[in-house]
């Protein structure tokens, strides 16, 4: 119990815990629906994986404000590099794509020296820009064949009457927690974030550890569009606009601190459940859905506080 | 006779070549500037654009330049109306998405002699209050959710769809006066027939418009009519009905669909019978009548006495196929096919 109490994702379990009651009381009918359910998790794994990226980038001590149009980027590849290159083939290089904006993103905070939050709002221009001229500014859609290519429903379609997005997250999800928690490089990223000096003079290179996990970042962003969009192949410029802020948001209030080296990827996920099944509720109360941006707002804010209490109570300076 | 027959057509020859001369004499070219809201991320554009080179061609002493915005922010049209009023064009063609923010840099450009054309949407105040300009060219927002709504009951009565129960306006923008005129013709006419009328911002990221108006359609059980203030956005809508087993196409259970537009998207999606009408406010004229106004206006100061109504026309599985044909030759069948997302 009280290692729960001083995880860094109990914030967001109290946060969980208290909706969940909450929701019950007022909508126990409307918000225990398995339709209801299932849309809100569905989106809640999208959101998930372009959160967790957002959780290892936080973790650093850094941020990343490219991940919706990086989202969009990679999706608008996957659905037009695919008559040239097949389904798997326009997998591969939308991830491609998407590793190499991590990369460029990371070496110019590295060894730019320059601030991630400058870079990476250049990283959203830049990604957003070439979405509109490559797709010259029209929808673009998936051929028959690729809509039922194996690739393609395995990665968009549904496993056991679950959608494939939720599996996806969750084997994710362990994995980067593994990464995270379980290996040389994990501890190396928590300590590039948690004490920077530290870690250098133990002989961390910081500076890989956090181009890699910009890389990262992309990449889940990235395979996140992916799965989008194998789900359902339309392209839309707009496609992952403002998503940056929710993802931001969800790893936050997952317990994330943005002074670095504290956070937690499964919080990350339970911050993106909250933001999202406070969307669907809201509406579902007959609320004007702009509403949403406020509640997130306030949300966010109240996390942030309640996270900071949490951290100074384990003895962690923030 | 023949003197004066000559005197005439000389004099006629003469002030038809006038205005071509001083334009030669100047070395300057008149520029209109189009100051549009429809962003290259809409495919309506392609139809302002193309009309705007046959105008250009026509009138070759013309520039006729295209600005827009992709991301819907009435501040940022504001910012490039401003920034195109500051170059001292010869004319401006402007939608008047919102009137209160568009009110001040128009009222200072047409008091500092430019003239303006409203296209698309107008200022829908009365016309003492209204922005003086010129006049104004595109469909009625209102009456193209009106006719769709009227389209919708005459099919009711037909026994072909369902009569509404309850009708969701969903729009991509919250702060756009015609998306807001578009649902508030759809709600007089459902309303009306007693039906429960609700509008829905569903933002125009397509993941998180989905998840919005299924959240909306799980919590509302009675909505049977979605109406998708944007053409792009009817694939969406049809698309979260038909998982949530709503039976979306036409047909007399279940969820029905209707769109605006005549592009590729709407069209393909009534002929498919995923979409039961969608309209066509006349896009093409909307790009060209302004310049052609603001064209006479400036050479010989002619000022039409009332709005110039392009819409709104119902497209609907009668003609659809005629409206397939003529977005086919104008999109070319390459981006045609592309752009239909069904």
């Amino acid at each position: 119990m009280n290692n729960l109490v001083r995880g860094q994702s109990f914030g967001a379990v109290i946060g969980v815990a208290l909706m969940l009651v909450v929701f019950s009381l007022i909508d126990f009918s409307g918000w225990w629906r398995s339709s209801t359910l299932s849309n809100v998790v569905h989106f809640t794994a999208i959101l998930g994986l372009v959160a967790m990226g957002q959780a290892l980038v936080i973790m650093t001590k850094e941020i990343d404000l490219s991940v919706g149009s990086v989202y969009g980027l990679t999706g608008v590849a996957f659905i037009t590099l695919e008559p040239k290159l097949g389904v798997p083939g326009s997998v591969l290089a939308a991830l491609a794509i998407a590793a190499t904006v991590g990369l460029l993103q990371g070496l110019l905070v590295v060894k730019g020296k320059l601030p991630s939050m400058i870079v990476t709002l250049g990283g959203l221009f830049t990604a957003r820009g070439l979405i509109y001229v490559w797709t010259g500014g029209t929808v673009q859609n998936f051929s028959e064949a690729a809509r039922g290519n194996w690739f393609t429903r395995l990665l968009g379609g549904e496993w056991f009457g679950v959608e494939a997005a939720i599996f996806w997250m969750i084997g994710l999800c362990i994995a980067l927690n593994v990464m995270l928690w379980g290996t040389r490089f994990g501890n190396q990223l928590l300590a590039t974030g948690g004490s920077f000096d530290s870690a250098e003079s133990r002989g961390v290179r910081t500076g890989r550890v956090k181009v890699v996990t910009f890389m990262l970042c992309s990449l889940l962003a990235g395979f996140a569009g992916i799965l989008t969009l194998a789900d359902k192949p339309q392209s839309h410029v707009t496609l992952g606009e403002l998503m940056e802020l929710e993802a931001i948001a969800a790893a936050v209030i997952g317990g994330c601190l943005l002074s670095g080296g504290r956070g937690s990827l499964v919080g990350a996920v339970l911050g993106a459940f909250i933001i999202t099944s406070f969307r669907y509720e809201l509406i579902a109360l007959g609320a004007p859905s702009s509403w949403f941006i406020t509640f997130v707002g306030v949300v966010l804010i109240v996390a942030v506080i309640f996270n900071q209490n949490l951290a100074r109570r384990a003895g962690h300076s923030v | 006779m023949m003197l004066k027959s000559r005197i005439l057509a000389a004099t006629a020859l003469v002030a038809m070549a006038l205005p071509g001369l001083s334009i030669a004499q100047d070395g300057e070219k008149l520029r209109f500037v189009v100051v549009s809201h429809i962003g290259s991320n809409d495919p309506n554009m392609n139809w302002l654009t193309m009309a705007m080179d046959e105008f250009e061609k026509k009138y070759p002493d013309v520039d006729a330049e295209y600005i827009s915005t992709n991301n819907y922010s009435v501040q940022e049209h504001v910012r490039l109306l401003e920034q195109a009023i500051a170059t001292r064009p010869d004319g401006i063609a402007v939608p008047i998405v919102s009137p209160d923010a568009f009110e001040g840099p128009l009222r200072r450009a047409i008091e500092s002699g430019i003239p303006v054309v409203a296209f698309n949407i107008p200022d829908g105040r009365p016309t003492e209050d209204r922005i003086p300009y010129l006049t104004y060219v595109g469909g009625d927002e209102f009456l193209t959710g009106k006719r769709l709504g009227e389209y919708a009951l005459e099919q009711v009565e037909a026994g072909a769809i369902p009569a509404p129960t309850g009708v969701v306006c969903a729009s991509h923008d919250s702060a756009h006066e015609g998306l807001k005129q578009r649902c508030a013709g759809m709600r007089e006419v459902m309303e009306g027939a007693g039906a429960k009328f609700e509008e829905l911002f569903i933002g125009a990221e397509p993941a998180t418009a989905r998840n919005t108006l299924q959240s909306f359609l799980s919590a509302n059980t009675d909505t049977n009519y979605i109406f998708t203030v944007a053409g792009w956005s009817s694939p969406w809508a049809w698309g979260v009905a038909n998982d949530m087993g709503l039976k979306p196409d036409v047909d007399n259970e279940g969820i029905t669909v209707l769109t605006v537009d005549e592009g590729p998207v709407s069209i393909e999606g009534v002929r498919n019978n995923h979409i039961l009408a969608t309209n066509s406010q006349g896009f093409w004229l909307q790009g060209y009548a302004p310049l052609e106004w603001l064209y006479w206006n400036t050479k010989f100061g002619y000022a039409p006495q009332q709005d110039i109504l392009t819409g709104p026309i119902v497209i609907n599985k009668d003609n659809a196929e005629n409206w397939a044909e003529l977005v086919r030759n104008v999109f070319g069948e390459e981006a045609y096919n592309q752009q239909n997302t069904w």
